[in-house]
């Protein structure tokens, strides 16, 4: 069953890459304001605004 | 300072919706084909490039890379570049990722009739494909990322995390999933074999379904709905909680697809637990979902694209809680080899990812077109045929799982098999097929309505290729104002370098460990197993192009009911030469694992040219082509020197006799069969795959178990 | 799109108020006053008007259209406002009261449009904050914010800047702690199945691997996520106390050299995972605990309340200063809505004060000349002069600030049981630990040794710790959802130990919107009618109160008007002589005595009668004097006591209630009670109870809108929910109990756990299991114990 270790090494290597993003997300400040982004969403941005109310 | 002007690329959102609606019909009317065979075997028109083994594969790559795969590059394209306020990173390679991603598709719809496959599920495809896509998937991440790098908008909004989530983790799966030893243009042998083959597979198997159907829905689910409603989602906080909650444990949920085989039992146990834990994060999503909606039932009631939102979201709620259940081994024993699990990925594939598919083309489409949908009627006939068409689907074929499951497994009062037979429940259960056919009839039905719903509604109006909005650019934060202080800088390094550190010294285990890993391998191999003989490595590849495995699985379960009704349960040291394992995941004919030695070679013969001969009813399609095709022994060479490489002790040289010994064994074959006046010339393919079927599981005979 | 056109009400387009004339009216849209026209104005010229797309009436009532930021050009002022500036851009944060919808967001990140000098604006819409970045050669702060203001967004702009406060109060990496944490845990786990499960003999090769991973994964969860512990501990240990942290770091550390050695000795698996998921929850633990108001300051002192500079006249000519520069003998020019920022003597014009920020009081008050204003008080009217007497820090209502009740630290007032218990705690596990150790030593030491690390690690008291946070947060947001807002979750504690409890009248007990008019006159429907066409003229505040009360009339040609600031109005409406305001104006004497606000009317000389403005008590006071059996209830008022009588209804006793108070009175009151070893509740609404709301063990500011000034206090409270104040006390009573219940459930687990331990024996799957057991155990019994106290008490 060695490929198990493969396989770890792979989950585990993935996960880290992820909790690298999740720190860069930390100190960018991404996660500083969890409600207005999604507000920001709903807001158009194109020229001729189709704002459906 | 001016805001920037810049123009959104709608024209690539519209192929990739063209081509889903196009791939989807195709991929669902296969189904329906394979459905029909599964009740009367003529429905492949006694053809062998439409038969339910080889064609099966081609229905699942078609809905699930095909289907769901261009409607997710046509969702994120669409709101990736409005995310970002910025268009695509290269139309250039937009379009390369389009038509690449297209022929991809196209190779498969050739290849896989043609029998050409790995056998690996949902990673069918051979090789060189397997290269293109991973080169496509290159693209796609290179456009991606390279849109986020020039974005206007400094936050990146949750769907946006699920994205790229779903790209790392797909190119991770599908390389690691493709280690193959090519023999030639499009056949190649698994690097790893039995267990292992079937944990890297399962590991991957479940992760596809994990980052492939579920993450990159979620993000599209995140974006779209808060769109279509027009009102936040639920709980912003929550999605980005659902978000990394679902990263860290989906992962290690793959051996639930293994119980009772002879994956060492913690592995199982381990799959178990992470999937049960999966709930959480799962239901945490849909949750947020239908909440969104909360106080606007109201729109519900007379919006259809929030309508097939709400049924899509209760799939996919009801889906990953059956899939834990499943998980559980008391319930997986019944569940599993049956149609019990064909129910459960439909309700998944056609109610989460087929509906909010539809959801977002009604969305869409009239938006890039700058025009209102041609017809609210079709589409609410759409969403209610579709929704009679789950139904009509799901209901019989948990009634036919049931059925099946509790019939192999019960016993009369004596003590013996009640249906020793296998067929007896196959008969059972065949007018739940014929109305789940019914139901994904109604299914595509509707997509057929929607999809000319939606030319209609293109005509109608005008495509704007290039949506023009503009934005400020983004300046970088000035150094003071990004509360980096040097106290804080100082405060981080540490945990920096431990993460360093940590993954440093992983990639150096690996790098170690790499050599063994892929050969070397920890099993207790038994004596008795010894490697396949020419001919039989021969017909094996033949069960492979048929695909056999898709029909009958090759590992018997520890459980009474099993080793009653197939003889000894498997062993790990049974696969040790299995490049790749033939295990299976369901059993709409029986287990094969101990097949040889069970009938004569004529009763095989007979039954393959007309399974109806031997077994009145069945609903094996006739194999008469195996009896005129001539066997192909120009690759016996390769396929010998390839297997040495993987680890299988053929003698050094034994390749230039390797013929000689396979013309010696077909020829006994054949005189045997001539002892039962049945005249077949020893070079025909059906020789071969019978000399693999006596083999099976003859290498240990029962009660000699091995040193478990 | 144009709000509800009723033939009576039309609503106005931007704000969404009742349009009393027709006057503003621009693209047959109608408004309200020339504020909101000008606003509409400047959006549509700039084709900003999606702003009224997304919302009905998204915009802000505009009351006064003068605009006085010239104070922004002070540099001294400038850069005490600003976040940051180099030589292109400034960055500087507003928080801006008014936001409150998509339209807001959507308008505030489009300002470029309007000037193309802001480059970049980031709403965070619950902070109600604007991060803006302009470059400041092409427009300056005081630009910048008359901008701000003429879109109808005016920034409040004070010294004591909260913004600053509440972003330096998020910078610990909890997160990013919590995260490595549970990071590291869900690897851990992953790796301790096989020893769970059991490997098989041919699998040994994977122990030895799994133990060193989990190694790797521990050393980031000891050394960074579970640092503080440490660091808390030692510094405990240093001031010779013992906090529930030391048992904390002292299990975490055994866990780990436990784990460290088992592994390289071959001897075990080790303790990693059961590790990792202590630090993992405890951590969690810590993150309830720090929930936040972001959109409502507890600090506040009169700095906020204060403007950030006064206009003063200098040899005629006026100049605005920082207050902070403003001294005794200063000429000072108040305009119409400003506030006096030092006690003062009025040199002109007619000074109509309103303190209802200080006292309470609703219905602003007549000054005349020579009269002394104290701080505090917001002019309304006509703009007057007057000569600083005492400066600022000194004056009436400031000099509380110089009260050592203001330099006292506030949170340690009281103990928490957490603070009680866990010295014993502590004292008591050492003792068993040490106990198990002698008791082995002699027969087999390392037996002796594994049972010491056992006892520390299974009585490591994670559930204990947990129990607090957890009923708190769950505590906190119930009382959230009934609009009572606690400073932190210590509060709840220190709600249950008050037994005396003493309030503020005015604005306190009685309600601060002035919607309570008695007509006492004969009114025919012509009289009302002409009434109300003549109050609608006039934007006085009793004016519009009376139009209030009145409802809507036809509009009726209205001539030859004349308004005596302070005084009344005198008008012809189709022919008939309208007199409105005070006696002495009305009817040329003044003989009425009694107190309370009054507004006469006479039509062609006939005297008509008067309209009375009283106070009204919140509903629900009468729940008050159920709490008489369990509390001392005191009552302070800074006004006379004709109400006296009346407040009995409340309050059985009369001599429990005092009048005449000054703030100074409130706070020395307190403190006697105090001396007396009384734990006093201070319920207070305005600047004048600031004093006695920061003595009292306990100060609850009410409000009838949480954005507005209150009083710095340990909790806010919305006027809506005074009548629940007696269950706030019973609730958090009932929380205090579960805490002490949840803490006898984990001493119970502890015992389970040390019955192993003290054996020496205690399997690794043993101590993972019990750990999160007791730790789910503790979180799932306090939160639902809490919903459930809160539906008995009431709570929704």
């Amino acid at each position: 069953m060695s490929v198990i270790y493969f396989l770890i090494g792979c989950s585990v290597v993935l996960a880290l890459i992820f909790l690298i993003a999740f720190f860069w997300a930390q100190r960018t400040g991404q996660n500083e304001d969890l409600y207005t982004p999604s507000v920001r969403i709903l807001l158009d941005d194109s020229d001729d605004a189709d704002t459906e109310k | 300072m001016q805001p920037e002007k810049f123009y959104y690329d709608n024209k690539i959102v519209r192929n990739f919706g063209i081509a889903t609606v196009i791939w989807g019909i195709i991929g669902m009317t296969v189904g329906l084909i394979v459905a029909i065979q599964l009740y009367s075997p003529g429905m492949n028109m006694g053809n062998q490039y439409t038969t339910f083994g080889r064609i099966r594969p081609l229905h699942t790559n078609a809905v699930i890379f095909a289907f769901v795969g261009n409607a997710i590059f046509m969702g994120v394209y669409y709101s990736l570049q409005r995310l970002l306020k910025a268009r695509m990173f290269s139309d250039l390679l937009s379009n390369i990722h389009f038509w690449g991603w297209q022929l991809i598709i196209v190779s498969a719809v050739i290849t896989l009739p043609l029998g050409l496959t790995t056998s690996h599920e949902y990673a069918e495809l051979e090789w060189p494909i397997d290269i293109a896509i991973t080169l496509i998937w290159v693209v796609f991440g290179i456009n991606m990322f390279g849109t986020i790098f020039k974005r206007r908008e400094r936050h990146l909004y949750v769907a946006i995390w699920f994205y790229i989530a779903t790209f790392v983790t797909i190119a991770v799966l599908h390389i690691v999933n493709s280690f193959e030893l090519p023999v030639s243009a499009f056949k190649s042998y698994m690097v790893y074999a039995g267990v292992q083959d079937a944990l890297v597979q399962w590991w991957y198997g479940h992760n596809a379904v994990a980052f492939f159907l579920t993450t990159p829905y979620l993000g599209m689910m995140y974006y779209f709905l808060p769109k279509m409603a027009n009102r936040p989602i639920y709980s912003y906080k929550l999605s980005i909680l659902h978000f990394w909650a679902l990263i860290f444990i989906y992962i290690w949920a793959g051996p639930h697809h293994l119980l009772y085989t002879t994956l060492p039992g913690w592995a199982q146990s381990l799959g178990i637990a992470f999937s049960i834990m999966l709930i959480a994060p799962s239901w945490g999503g849909m949750i947020n979902g239908l909440l969104t909606l909360r106080g606007a039932w109201d729109k519900v009631r007379d919006d259809v694209i929030l309508k097939f939102m709400v049924v899509g979201l209760t799939a996919y709620g009801m889906a990953t809680f059956e899939g834990p259940m499943l998980s559980l081994k008391q319930v997986n024993a019944i569940g599993h080899f049956t149609d019990w699990i064909i129910a459960h990925v439909h309700v998944g594939a056609l109610g989460w990812n087929g509906f909010l598919t539809f959801a977002i083309l009604y969305w869409l489409i009239p938006r890039i077109y700058k025009t209102q949908l041609y017809s609210k009627k079709m589409a609410s006939f759409h969403f209610w045929i579709g929704t009679l068409g789950i139904l009509f689907y799901a209901v019989p074929m948990y009634w036919a799982g049931f059925t099946q499951g509790l019939m192999l497994k019960e016993f009369t009062p004596e003590g013996i098999l009640k249906y020793p037979n296998f067929l007896e429940s196959t008969l059972r259960i065949i007018p739940m097929h014929v109305m789940r056919s019914v139901g994904g009839g109604f299914y595509l039905l509707g997509v057929i309505v929607m999809a000319y719903n939606l030319v209609r509604t293109a005509m109608q109006g005008k495509l704007v290729a290039n949506e023009a909005a503009q934005a400020m650019p983004l300046e970088p934060l000035p150094k003071a104002a990004k509360e980096g202080t040097w106290h804080r800088t100082l405060e981080r390094k540490p945990i920096q370098l431990m993460i360093a550190a940590l993954i440093v010294i992983l990639i150096g285990t690996f790098v170690e460990l790499m050599p063994t890993l892929t050969i070397s391998s920890n099993i207790p191999t038994i004596a008795a197993v010894k490697p396949y003989t020419p001919l039989e490595l021969q017909g094996r590849d033949i069960y492979i192009r048929e695909g056999c495995s898709n029909c009958h699985s090759q590992t018997v379960r520890p459980f009474r009911s099993e080793t009653e009704r197939y003889g000894e349960y498997s062993k790990a040291g049974e696969f040790v030469y299995d490049h790749p394992f033939l295990w299976g995941s369901k059993r709409t004919g029986p287990d094969l694992a101990r097949e040889g030695g069970k009938y004569g070679n004529a009763w095989h013969y007979n039954h393959l040219m007309d399974p109806r001969l031997m077994s009145p009813g069945s609903i094996m399609p006739n194999y008469d082509w195996l009896l005129t095709q001539t066997l192909d022994t120009t690759t016996t060479v390769a396929k010998i020197n390839a297997m040495r490489t993987l680890g299988v002790p053929y003698a050094p040289g034994y390749e230039k006799i390797a013929n000689r010994d396979l013309d010696k064994q077909a020829k006994e074959i054949a005189a045997n069969l001539y002892t039962d006046h049945i005249k077949i010339k020893n070079d025909k393919e059906v020789i071969a795959i019978i000399a693999y079927l006596q083999r099976l599981g003859t290498d240990i005979k029962a009660n000699k178990t091995a040193s478990k | 799109m144009t709000g509800s056109p009723t033939i009576e009400k039309i609503s106005c387009y931007h704000c969404g108020d009742d349009c009393l004339t027709e006057t503003y009216i621009l693209d047959d849209k109608h408004f309200c006053c020339h504020g909101c026209k000008s606003v509409y104005q400047l959006l549509s010229e700039s084709q900003l008007c999606n702003y009224y797309t997304y919302n009905d009436h998204p915009g802000a009532t505009r009351a006064r259209i003068d605009r006085r930021f010239d104070y922004l050009s002070e540099p001294s002022i400038v850069s005490q406002l600003i976040d940051y500036t180099d030589q292109q851009v400034t960055m500087v944060t507003f928080y801006i009261p008014h936001i409150h919808c998509s339209s807001c967001l959507w308008l505030l990140e489009k300002l470029n449009k309007i000037n193309p000098a802001v480059h970049y604006c980031r709403v965070d819409f619950l902070k109600k904050q604007l991060n803006i970045r302009f470059d400041h050669h092409r427009l300056n702060l005081q630009q910048l914010v008359e901008l701000l203001y003429d879109i109808g967004y005016e920034p409040l702009i004070s010294l004591q800047d909260v913004i600053k406060e509440q972003n330096a109060a998020t910078k610990d990496h909890l997160v990013q702690k919590i995260a490595v944490a549970g990071f590291c845990f869900g690897n851990v786990m992953l790796l301790s199945f096989p020893e769970y499960f059991g490997i098989s003999a041919y699998e040994q090769s994977f122990r030895q691997f799994f133990g060193w991973l989990n190694v790797l994964f521990s050393l980031p969860v000891v050394f960074y996520s579970g640092r503080e512990y440490f660091v808390s501990a030692w510094q405990n240990l240093r001031r010779k106390s013992l906090n529930i942290d030391f048992p904390l770091a002292l299990g975490i550390a055994v866990l780990f050299v436990r784990t460290v050695f088992e592994v390289i000795t071959h001897t075990g698996a080790g303790f990693a995972d059961t590790l990792c998921g202590l630090v993992f929850f405890l951590l969690v633990g810590k993150f309830v605990q720090k929930k936040t108001y972001h959109h409502i300051s507890f600090e506040r002192d009169y700095r906020s309340f204060f403007p950030v500079a006064v206009n003063t006249i200098v040899d005629e000519k006026e100049k605005p200063i920082p207050l902070s520069d403003l001294h005794t003998g200063y000429r000072i020019l108040i305009r119409n809505n400003e506030i006096i920022p030092a006690d003062a003597i009025l040199l002109k014009g007619h000074a109509l004060v309103d303190f209802s920020f200080v006292t309470g009081e609703a219905v602003p008050i007549n000054k005349t000349w020579g009269e002394i204003i104290y701080a505090g008080g917001r002019q309304t009217g006509e703009a007057i002069e007057l000569e600083v007497v005492k400066p600022v820090s000194q004056s009436y209502l400031t000099q509380l600030w110089n009260n050592e009740a203001f330099n006292r630290k506030q949170d340690n007032r009281m103990q928490t049981f957490n603070q009680k218990v866990s010295k014993y705690f502590t004292i008591v596990l050492l003792v068993i630990a040490i106990a198990s150790v002698l008791f082995w030593l002699p027969t087999n030491i390392n037996r002796g040794i594994a049972a010491f690390t056992a006892v520390l690690i299974v009585a490591c008291p994670c559930a204990l710790a947990l129990s607090t946070p957890f009923t708190m947060s769950a505590a906190l947001s119930i009382f959230d959802r009934n609009l009572f807002y606690l400073k932190n979750t210590a509060v709840v504690e220190q709600l249950a130990a008050i037994d005396t409890i003493v309030m503020d009248k005015t604005g306190t007990i009685t309600t601060s919107d002035n919607d309570h008019v008695q007509l006492n006159a004969q009114l025919s429907g012509i009289d009302r009618e002409l009434v109300y066409n003549v109050c609608m003229h006039s934007n006085h505040p009793l004016s519009r109160m009376i139009c209030r009360y009145l409802g809507s009339y036809k509009r009726l040609p209205v001539t030859e008007l004349t308004e005596a600031a302070g005084r009344g109005i005198t008008a012809s409406v189709n022919g008939y002589q309208v007199r409105i305001g005070s006696e002495q104006h009305v009817s040329g004497y003044s003989r009425d005595t009694s107190a309370g606000t009054k507004v006469h009317v006479s039509v062609d000389g006939n005297y008509r009668g008067y309209f009375a403005f009283a106070h009204q008590y919140r509903d629900g006071l009468k729940n008050i004097n159920n709490l008489e059996q369990d509390y001392k209830l005191y009552l302070l008022s800074g006004d006379q006591d004709h109400e006296r009588f009346e407040l009995i209804r409340f309050f059985k006793t009369t001599d429990n209630l005092f009048f005449n108070q000054s703030p100074q009175d409130k706070l020395d009151f307190i403190g006697k009670l105090q001396q007396q070893g009384a734990k006093v509740m201070m319920i207070g609404d305005g600047l004048n109870d600031a004093g006695a709301l920061k003595q009292s063990d306990l100060g609850i500011a009410v409000t009838d809108n949480v954005n507005n000034f209150s009083p710095g206090s340990d909790a806010i409270m919305d006027g809506r929910s005074f009548g629940r104040l007696p269950a706030f006390l019973q609730f958090s009573k009932d929380t205090v109990r579960i805490i002490h219940a949840s803490f006898l459930i984990s001493l119970t687990y502890n015992f389970i756990g040390l019955s192993y331990a003290v054996t020496g024996k205690l399997s690794p799957l043993f101590a993972a299991i019990l750990m999160p057991v007791s730790t789910v155990t503790i979180i799932s019994f306090t939160s639902l114990a809490t919903h459930f106290a809160a539906k008995k008490r009431k709570l929704s």
